[in-house]
């Protein structure tokens, strides 16, 4: 992979802070060199070849490298992920998505996971094994000495339970459950004996038994070249495939551990121990590691429900993110891959895009959300529900103008008909209330009962409490679906579905106006707001447009133009090409400002890492100090006051460095990843 | 500048600049205006600037920055981490990569600053920085590394090739090596103001407890406890790193000082230190061991 070298410094920097120095200048060789083997990298980096051993050990550990042995020569040949690399800095996002969505524990042991790299799974469990031995032992040591302590004075007795919260694996069984729980939601996968190829040489690999296997006479003609490139795709896809056997297989052991839990919890016992039974045991010989594409699926998902936030509400919010999650379940990555996923997209038009049914968000909403806030009145004549139940079958580019309208009438036309009779003017939803959603409130009664259970303590006025919770859900996706930045379709009757590549281009956009605002003021984002809808605009006409006097609009043009978010062009009259007489063309290409965007972002994350480093040398003396035995971990009673003063100032300036680096990150990710 | 130009062009310079200069004369501003109060000042070296500041960090931005620099101190206590820096200086511009290389491998006995590198008491508390990662501390999947890195991953790696002795010395930390990938409670309590906080509030709960209860003599005897258990953690930790140390020093064949001014021989803090250890003095060995 080619990376340009703000993010082969970024990498590097990376590395450097989690794993070390030696790491570091390894990783850094292999960007800027490429597929080195270990004699070229101890000349490049003139180190000695032990040391470089230890460097790629700790790198391959890492997830960090790629290698191939060629059966032909007997040394490996590495290669960098600069992609991996590049995911260090989300870690904390990860870990935190990861404790909101699946809990404490769930997050202790990705954590493990993160720390130790690719894992064996029983070395994971005997790692933890020994840790929950060791807190017993201490916590056993701790009872002992409160008994003593409690004879002699009975104060620390009741005090010692929330002192000492066990540890938040509690046992093995616990373990396993939540290794289950993240490898079915596929945030951890398998490592297998093609993980380590880099993607060419995958690809090389499968186009030459592809070949071997079915054209052993070459490629002749276009439809062999089409069967080639199909079974090439279909090959990748394999080698893609493997690393999700784990999951295979626990799908295979009596269905998904989802469904189970939600049987479990029907009965009313829903508890933990119960499912860790339920549990099949892993495979102790399996490696692990964590998949950081899937982490991607779901931190876009945060992404967008954020966006969702901003732009029209919480409790909306809250839906979409429901609707996401749900949609995202089996969506392996953010962006397909354009060789492997060429076959997938021709599948997935015949059997129909994902979608999500209101129904199931309902199921999966939680009954303590009051989904009758953030819903606007309106009287109801002012309300065109055929517009606003309208049914898009097709993502936007690929429409077909015959059947929409079909289904627009046989969607909308005839419930509304049957609704305008019997209900009243005042309630604005009920003409919403499409008779299937009716149907469903009443066959699934435990979602029912408890959403009024929950309205009879909250809601105060008794007219809303007749607003049943699908009309309000219906709301929701109705405001969304019909939001100017298309956050959901409406591809079926009570059918819902997102379509990425659209939302995402919008929140890019969103993302690079800000940007504009920040650097240009309010006046530059107009103009480019302006341009963009005009196209390509002249010099002389611009004023005129816009509105503004014309020196102070090119002092703006020129401080855009020199930011990279307009540019001009220049079109001669005629074959002279006098500079009087030709045209000036002002423009903004929004891709261009993108990748202009994209690169100043990673240096800025270079920036912050370094002004980080530069601090760290200011106030040496002081880190010197905290990282002595003695002191490390009661800091505050054992340095002097000025040290501790500095100490957590620096502290402060580290913290903040880091978070301006996550919220560059942000931007990146939504540029570059999702 | 105005007074050599009434000189006109004899000063050795060309003819042409000599009208130039006749008008740059006149039309100087106090040339022109004879009221006008020159302000001699210099301008400012830093004038007043508006620094854009960021917005305040969010309750989840803060709890994933908490959770990333946990999990770096994590990383730096994990033995594959390299402590050693052997960079000197990281500003200097370099071209090449042999100008690059020659930034690294700085700390040598050679460069050792003779000042701090006297031998200290409090030079027993620090840990010498690992040069090479401790691969034998912990198992490895094998199968996935490529096969000329299976000896270092073993720790069997030495320079002179492995011999019997080094190899039966790496079986006893590879048992260990299990525990260190779970050992980083340290850094969490260091790292999570929340935990150490409840820590300290349930240490102050106790102490109101106490005092209600008991009189003031039983109250010190508590405190007493309490430092005995500290000190005694203590003692189990200094213990441990010194092994460590020790393991480290046998195995590393480079030796890379990082002596930095530690304000160890400040005799003015010397006696500071003594007045603020007063209440530490019950814990016992650990009397003068703090500045």
């Amino acid at each position: 992979m080619l990376v340009t070298k703000p993010v082969a410094e970024l990498c590097a920097l990376l590395i450097d802070e989690l794993h070390g120095e030696l790491p570091s200048r390894i990783f850094a060789i292999l960007l800027s060199k490429g597929r080195s083997n270990l004699t070229q990298l101890a000349q490049y980096t003139a180190m000695t070849p032990r040391q470089v051993r230890h460097g790629l050990a700790v790198l391959q550990q890492h997830n960090l490298l790629f290698y191939h042995v060629d059966p032909s020569a007997e040394f490996a040949s590495y290669e960098a992920n600069a992609d991996h690399a590049y995911n260090l800095v989300r870690t904390g996002k990860i870990l935190e998505m990861v404790d909101t969505s699946f809990g404490p524990a769930a997050k202790d042991v990705m954590q493990s996971l993160l720390l130790s790299g690719q894992t064996r799974i029983s070395d994971l469990v005997a790692a933890y094994r020994e840790k929950i031995e060791q807190a017993n032992q201490t916590a056993a040591i701790i009872g002992d000495d409160d008994d003593f302590g409690a004879e002699t004075n009975g104060v620390n007795g009741d005090s010692q339970p929330a002192k000492k919260p066990g540890p938040l694996v509690k046992s093995t069984a616990h373990l396993n459950t939540l290794i289950c729980r993240l490898v079915e939601a596929e945030l951890i996968d398998v490592v297998h004996s093609k993980s380590f190829e880099s993607p060419e040489d995958v690809l090389k690999t499968v186009e030459k038994e592809v070949m071997d296997k079915h054209f052993p006479a070459g490629v002749k003609g276009n439809k062999a070249k089409i069967e080639l490139q199909e079974r090439i795709a279909e090959g990748l896809r394999k080698v893609r495939g493997e690393s999700k056997s784990l999951k295979r297989k626990l799908e295979q052991n009596g269905g998904s551990a989802a469904k189970r839990r939600k049987l479990v919890a029907g009965l009313g016992g829903a508890n933990g121990v119960q499912d860790e039974d339920m549990d099949p045991a892993l495979d102790p010989r399996q490696v692990i590691r964590i998949n950081y594409e899937k982490c991607l699926v779901d931190l876009r998902n945060r992404r967008l429900a954020q966006y969702a936030t901003d732009m029209i509400g919480e409790t909306t919010a809250y839906v979409y993110g429901v609707l996401l999650k749900l949609l995202t379940k089996d969506l392996p990555r953010c962006r397909a891959n354009p060789v492997m996923d060429a076959g997938d997209e021709k599948d997935e038009s015949e059997k129909g895009t994902v979608c999500v049914t209101t129904e199931q968000i309902l199921d999966n909403l939680k009954t303590s959300v009051d989904l009758s806030l953030g819903i606007g009145k309106a009287e109801r004549r002012q309300v065109s529900s055929t517009a606003a139940e309208k049914i898009e079958l097709y993502p936007p580019k690929k429409r077909v103008l015959i059947e929409e309208a079909e289904v627009d009438g046989e969607a909308s036309a005839d419930e509304d008909e049957g609704d305008n009779e019997s209900s009243e003017e005042s309630e604005y939803d009920s003409d919403y209330k499409a008779p299937a959603t009716n149907g469903a409130n009443g066959t699934n009664g435990v979602n029912g009962t408890n959403g009024t259970k929950v309205k009879f303590d909250e809601s105060a006025a008794p007219k809303e409490r007749r607003l049943d919770r699908p009309g309000q859900l219906r709301q929701h996706l109705l405001i969304l679906s019909e939001s100017t930045q298309r956050f959901v379709r409406h591809c079926g009757p009570d059918e819902w579905t997102v379509d990425f590549v659209p939302v995402m281009n919008s929140l890019r956009e969103v993302e690079l106006d800000s940007v504009i605002e920040r650097t240009c003021g309010r006046q530059g984002l107009r103009l480019v707001r302006i341009l963009r809808a005009k196209g390509k605009l002249d010099e002389k006409a611009l004023p005129n447009v816009a509105l503004m006097r014309k020196p102070e609009l090119q002092q703006k043009m020129l401080e855009m133009q020199t930011a990279g978010f307009v540019s001009v062009q220049e079109v001669p009259r005629d074959l002279k090409a006098d500079v009087k007489k030709s045209f000036f063309l002002w423009f903004c290409d929004v891709d261009r400002s993108l990748s202009r965007l994209l690169d100043t972002s990673y240096t800025t994350m270079v920036h912050c890492i370094q002004v980080l480093e530069a601090l760290r040398q200011k106030e040496r003396d002081v880190l010197e100090t905290t990282k002595r035995t003695d002191v490390r971990g009661r800091e505050k009673d054992t340095m002097r006051k000025s040290y501790y003063e500095r100490y957590s100032r620096f502290l402060e300036c580290e913290r903040t460095l880091f978070a301006q680096v996550m919220r560059v990150d942000d931007l990146v990710s939504v540029l570059r990843d999702f | 500048m105005s007074g050599r130009g009434g000189r006109g062009g004899r000063g050795g310079r060309g003819p042409p600049g000599n009208g130039r200069r006749a008008v740059a004369q006149n039309s100087v501003p106090w040339a022109m205006d004879s009221d006008i109060v020159l302000d001699g000042k210099p301008s400012e070296q830093f004038p007043p600037y508006n620094v854009p500041k960021a917005p305040l960090l969010s309750k989840k931005e803060d709890k994933q920055v908490s959770y990333f620099l946990l999990f770096r101190e994590q990383c730096q206590d994990s033995p594959l981490y390299t402590q050693a820096r052997s960079r000197m200086q990281a500003s200097a511009r370099t071209y090449g990569q042999e100008q690059l290389n020659k930034r690294y491998g700085q700390t040598t006995k050679a460069t050792v600053d003779p000042f701090t590198a006297v031998p200290m008491y409090s030079h027993k508390f620090k840990t010498v920085p690992r040069t090479l990662p401790d691969l034998g501390a912990r198992p490895f999947a094998k199968e996935f590394f490529p096969p000329e890195l299976h000896a270092t991953l073993e720790g069997d790696d030495e320079p002179g090739g492995g011999g019997p002795a080094a190899k039966r010395r790496r079986v006893g930390p590879k048992t260990l090596g299990l525990s260190s990938i779970t050992s980083y409670k340290t850094a969490e309590e260091l790292f999570l103001p929340g935990a150490q906080g409840a820590h300290a509030q349930q240490q102050g709960a106790n102490l109101d407890k106490a005092l209600e209860l008991l009189s003031t003599v039983e109250k010190r005897n508590a405190d007493g406890d309490e430092e005995a258990f500290l000190s005694g953690e203590d003692d189990d930790d200094w213990v441990k790193g010194n092994g460590e140390d020790d393991e480290d020093g046998v195995a590393d064949e480079d030796d890379v000082y990082e002596d930095e001014s530690g304000d160890d021989y400040n005799a003015e803090a010397y006696f500071d230190g003594n007045q603020d250890d007063e209440d530490y003095d019950e814990g016992g060995d650990e009397g003068g061991d703090y500045f």
